[in-house]
């Protein structure tokens, strides 16, 4: 029984020929110019599915990551001329503090605000997915953050971080703890951000993981119940490698969007947002890319950061597939 | 064509699991492996909706106070009586009406072209042998990693050539490229559509339009609502670029929202906070509407191994 | 498996939406263009026209809580109608118009830019893209350092001055009091007339016998741009060239912002911060000075609130400088040029500028808005008794032009908030700070 489950869970077709016994083989194989057709249609049909896809991409996404390219090797301002200047951009890149620090920055950013939003997110799927009263509203509950225009969930946020009045500090200080300025301070301010991040997405990525739960079969519970195993064994044991993949596309999803990370500390710093406070202390690489591009009118080093941002996913991206493929072999194996 | 019975995996269980050192009660209806959430599951539940709800009802909060009442300490917890009067300003410092139904018309295209393409590549990707699959798929991943930030400008290029600036052509068709959608029906799919199914319908001499439209739509239902929702709310906030296309006259509730809110020197954060509030409240409809379509654990149209 | 009638619903609907949206996507809502740029006509001003002015913030001319300078417009020329394309945030809309403006798209047809973008428009790379206003307009009607401020290296006038913000300094009567420094505004105007250093003096002396947790200025940044605007040199030389780190006018900003800094005369704060803090500590009473341009007084007024009213007063500065203001530019792409430089110039003109006064407290830019009694004899009801309108309207007088550059705002903005806010709120070195100052603009400006 769990063989079906398995094997397919990468999209694979399971090794072993069980011919479809549900019903009779109708007409048999198509003669002629059907089975043309037929074999055309098994060929083509799936170019002609991705064909939307690729189009759109050609000319919305393969034409600005070319252009960004080649904007990356000249030293150009917006609307001017652009000038030749190899590589220089990317060296400048790498003996700048500025965007070492940028990319510090991105890293913890990124750590803080995804690992435990991810797992909060898994939980909360998992407890979503059972039978419960009001059922409907808590799901749209937890998604109506991502749902908040963002202006409006950062007002709240900095009015909530205000180090002299917010509530948060306020309730710092009846636990004793005092003063902390939750926006001039790197860590704090680093917190704070992640704060907004993961009450914005965590219901995001429940939802996502909520609707591949539904492919669970039950019988899996069900055993697992006949086992004796409690509600967080079942957790453990049954949902989490069920839904593996799909954890595995959140993370990709989730790396990707870390390094992106833009608009909540843009905003949560207001005026200091695009340099990610007087000290850089939240900078992130987008922002730095934001700030060369417009702020300093320097396209080229700013199409330059981006490319970094890109072959550094790219490298995120090779390692987590080796690390999917390894995790594979182990299932197959 | 062969009836494909759409039939659930799991038998009725018992009443009751009498078995096991942990008495956890559990039941099973026909349907399938409903359990019953427990206690712990309730409380922790309801202190993610509080924490996800409060801000959402500060804003309702804010929205009713003046500015005055919103910047000065102590923080109003409670709503005020300046609603009406707020929105009224609203209206009249934007035409929020034109940037309701604009964003109506924008996201609804983007979210269902969206799903419609990603459910097809994705299917395409999942379940189907061709050549270049794995390269392509890569392509597709790599694409999400391009920072939006930089693209605006080679994009307004273009939309200026093809003389889009200013219509919703520029907003609708930039958003379409949506790999995470391909990416995430695919991993849904993959999970969700065993291999047999299509193997029989093919068997039976269905072409893949067939099979699309009898195996694979119904069993994406889920993750086609959860993308859907996920899309239209995307396209809905998104007010980066939309900013930059169009203007104040035929704009998206976003680029409303930026027009909002002009004091002496000062930005109205009451007048902000109420047209935030008035951008939100169509998506938490839109919420209730396709949060129906995610069925609770029942698989469809699977097959008895 | 059946397919339920519920399916078949959502089939159309689905499949009526995707034809819906195809339909707009292949471009048939050209009910749309006639927003695009005006009307269709561009010949004979008998036909309708609609103009577009992009701003941002508070220019005053709406309607609706302006000086509604639109309907008046419309009135003198039925056949024109004003639409105003506004923006809050400013930098985003400069950011914005730089793209617009690089495309020759989207644009309308009077675009407004604020002073501290206005040596980047000079620049030939921008100013190309605009229409020459000195050869519609008598340069002359404004005052001399602010159409200097619009006008490109080799005399193209690229813009119209809508307001201009002399900097005065506003302070608390009862505060001073208490600190035992004279509270006449003319007394303290002579405290420190002529000479900044002189300020910073008072600083210390008001420190001496203030009222605890009070301190003398808000903020070192703000300390930072008075000075800076009242010297003769500033961020850049005559040709437009970085010369910051050797500008004498640079080095008496900085030595008095970080002394006042050191010697803790500043409350520590960052204007406008987005938590409130700077808004909130009016009311708490935090500072006893601000260095205010027209245009704080309002927010010296929302801040404070009702119970301080009276106390606040304005003195005349050490030394008069400029701080803020814009201008109207009309972009060479539009479909509409005579019309909209006819606009500019109305809503320039002195007497529309003294009607902007009246309803938002923006001074006037011309030579004649600022001699209008209804400017000279203005006053404000939180002030009483105080000449508002003949103390700025004195200061615009005094004021010495100085070179811009293109690079003077993002240089203003690593030494305010990079520099002297690090100062305030880490406690960083003045050397150290100074460092950072450098170690930035060498990052992010390339010569």
């Amino acid at each position: 029984m769990a063989t079906s489950v398995r094997a397919t869970a990468d999209g694979y077709p399971p090794p072993a020929k069980n011919a479809p016994s549900s019903s009779p083989p109708g007409d048999g194989p198509p003669q002629g110019w059907r089975q043309k057709l037929y074999r055309f249609d098994t060929k083509a049909s799936p170019y002609a599915y991705i064909a939307p896809f690729f189009l759109t991409f050609a000319a919305f996404g393969l034409f600005p990551l070319i252009y960004t390219g080649w904007l990356s090797l000249h030293q150009v301002e917006l609307g001017a001329p652009a000038h030749w200047v190899g590589f220089k951009n990317y060296t400048r890149l790498w003996d700048s503090s500025f965007f070492w620090t940028a990319l510090r920055n991105t890293f913890t950013l990124g750590v803080i605000s995804t690992v435990p939003q991810l797992m909060m997110a898994l939980g909360l799927a998992h407890l979503l997915n059972y039978k419960m009263r009001g059922r409907s509203f808590f799901r749209v509950a937890i998604l109506a953050p991502y749902a908040t225009s963002i202006a409006a969930a950062s007002l709240v946020f900095v009015v909530l971080f205000n180090p002299d009045y917010g509530m948060i500090n306020q309730m710092l200080g009846h636990l004793g703890v005092h003063g902390i300025n939750w926006e001039t301070s790197k860590w704090p301010s680093q917190i704070a951000i992640s704060a907004i991040v993961t009450w914005r997405w965590t219901g995001y990525n429940a939802l996502i993981y909520l609707a591949a739960m539904q492919a669970v079969p039950g019988d899996l519970y069900e055993a697992a119940a006949l086992d004796g195993a409690s509600r967080w064994r079942q957790f453990i044991s049954v949902t989490i490698p069920s839904i593996r993949p799909t954890i595995f596309f959140t993370i990709i999803v989730s790396t990707i969007g870390a390094t992106q990370l833009f608009g909540e500390p843009l905003i949560y710093g207001g005026g200091v947002g695009v340099s990610g406070g007087s000290a850089h202390q939240y900078q992130t690489l987008s922002l730095y890319m934001y700030e060369k591009g417009w702020t300093n009118n320097e396209l080229g080093q700013a199409s330059a950061v981006a490319w970094v941002m890109l072959l550094i996913l790219l490298l995120i991206g090779a390692v987590q597939l080796l690390v999917m493929r390894a995790n594979r072999r182990k299932v197959k194996g | 064509m062969a009836q494909l019975t759409e039939t659930s995996r799991s038998m009725p269980g018992p009443r009751h699991s009498a078995a096991g050192g942990k008495r956890r009660r559990f039941r099973a209806d026909a349907a399938g492996k409903q359990q019953n959430a427990g206690p712990v599951a309730y409380v922790i539940i309801a202190f993610a909706a509080l924490v996800s709800l409060f801000p959402l009802y500060w804003t309702v909060v804010a929205a009713s106070r003046t500015d005055t009442e919103i910047v000065t300490p102590p923080t109003p917890l409670l709503p005020g009586s300046h609603l009406i009067d707020n929105l009224k300003i609203v209206w009249d410092q934007v035409d929020m009406t034109k940037a309701l139904i604009n964003s109506t018309i924008v996201a609804s295209c983007v979210a269902l072209s969206t799903v419609l393409f990603a459910t097809l590549a994705g299917f395409a990707f999942a379940k189907l042998e061709f050549r270049g699959r794995n390269a392509l798929l890569s392509v597709v991943v790599a694409t999400m990693t391009i920072p939006p930030q930089l693209s605006v400008i080679p994009l307004y290029q273009i939309i200026t050539n093809v003389h889009w600036v200013g219509h919703l052509q520029a907003v609708i068709l930039p958003s379409l490229v949506a790999a995470f959608g391909v990416f995430f029906m695919r991993q849904f799919l993959s999970e969700a559509l065993p291999i047999e199914l299509i193997e029989a319908a093919r068997v039976d001499g269905a072409h893949s339009l067939r099979i699309i439209w009898h195996v694979v739509f119904p069993i994406a239902r889920p993750a086609m609502a959860v993308l859907g929702m996920l899309v239209f709310v995307q396209a809905w906030n998104d007010f980066f670029w939309p900013f930059i296309a169009l203007s104040q006259q035929n704009p998206t509730v976003q680029v409303a929202l930026a027009g909002l809110g002009n004091g002496n020197h000062s930005v109205d954060h009451a007048i902000v906070v109420t047209g935030a509030l008035v951008a939100t409240l169509p998506l938490l409809v839109v919420f209730a509407v396709l949060g129906k379509q995610i069925v609770g654990g029942i698989t469809a149209g699977a097959v008895k191994s | 498996m059946r397919t339920s009638g519920r399916t078949r619903t959502a089939a159309v609907i689905a499949v009526a939406g995707l034809a819906t949206c195809a339909t707009l996507i292949t471009g048939c809502s050209d009910s749309k263009d006639k927003s695009d740029k005006g009307s269709n006509s561009s010949s004979g001003s008998s036909d309708q026209i609609t103009l577009r002015i992009g701003d941002f913030g508070s220019f005053g001319y709406d309607d609706k809580t302006g000086a509604a300078l639109f309907a008046e417009y419309h009135k003198l020329h039925p056949n024109i109608t004003v639409k105003e394309d506004a923006t809050s945030d400013g930098q985003r809309y400069w950011d914005t118009l730089k793209l617009h403006l690089s495309q020759n798209s989207g644009l309308d047809d009077i675009q407004a830019i604020e002073v501290g973008y206005i040596a980047e428009a000079d620049q030939p790379n921008l100013a190309g893209k605009f229409e020459d206003l000195g050869k519609v307009a008598n340069v002359d009607d404004w005052v001399s350092y602010k159409e200097k401020q619009a006008t490109t290296p080799d005399g193209k006038v690229i813009g119209l001055g809508t307001d201009i913000a002399p900097t005065a300094i506003c302070y608390r009567k009862d505060l001073f009091q208490q600190a035992g420094l004279p509270t006449d505004r003319d007394a303290v105007g002579r405290l420190w007339a002529g000479d900044w250093q002189k300020f910073v003096d008072a600083g210390k002396t008001f420190k001496k016998k203030a009222p605890s947790g009070v301190a003398f200025i808000d903020s070192g940044s703000g300390l930072f741009n008075a000075v800076l605007a009242s010297q003769p040199s500033q961020y850049s030389d005559a040709s437009g060239k970085l010369i910051y780190d050797t500008s004498p006018g640079v080095k008496t900003a900085w030595d008095l912002a970080t002394e006042a800094v050191q010697e803790g005369l500043t409350a520590k704060l960052k204007q406008f911060n987005t938590d409130n803090s700077w808004n909130a500590a009016f009311k708490t009473s935090k500072f006893a000075t601000i260095a205010c341009p027209s245009w704080m007084i309002g927010q010296v007024r929302d801040n404070s609130g009702p119970a301080l009213k009276g106390k606040w007063d304005i003195a005349s500065p050490p030394q008069a400088g400029n701080w803020g203001g814009s201008f109207l530019a009309v972009p060479s792409s539009g479909k509409h040029i005579k019309e909209a430089e006819d606009l500019a110039k109305f809503l320039t003109s002195a007497a529309s500028q003294v009607k902007v006064f009246q309803k938002f407290g923006n001074l006037p830019s011309t030579k004649a808005g600022l001699n209008d009694p209804a400017v000279q004899s203005a006053t404000n009801p939180y002030f009483p008794g105080t000449p508002v309108g003949k103390i700025f309207a004195g200061t615009a007088a005094q004021i010495q032009p100085a070179p811009i550059g293109k690079y003077d705002g993002q240089v203003k903005t690593f030494i305010t908030d990079n520099g002297i806010l690090d100062m305030e709120q880490h406690g960083t070195s003045k050397e150290k700070a100074w460092g950072n100052v450098q170690a930035l603009v060498k990052d992010k400006i390339s010569e």
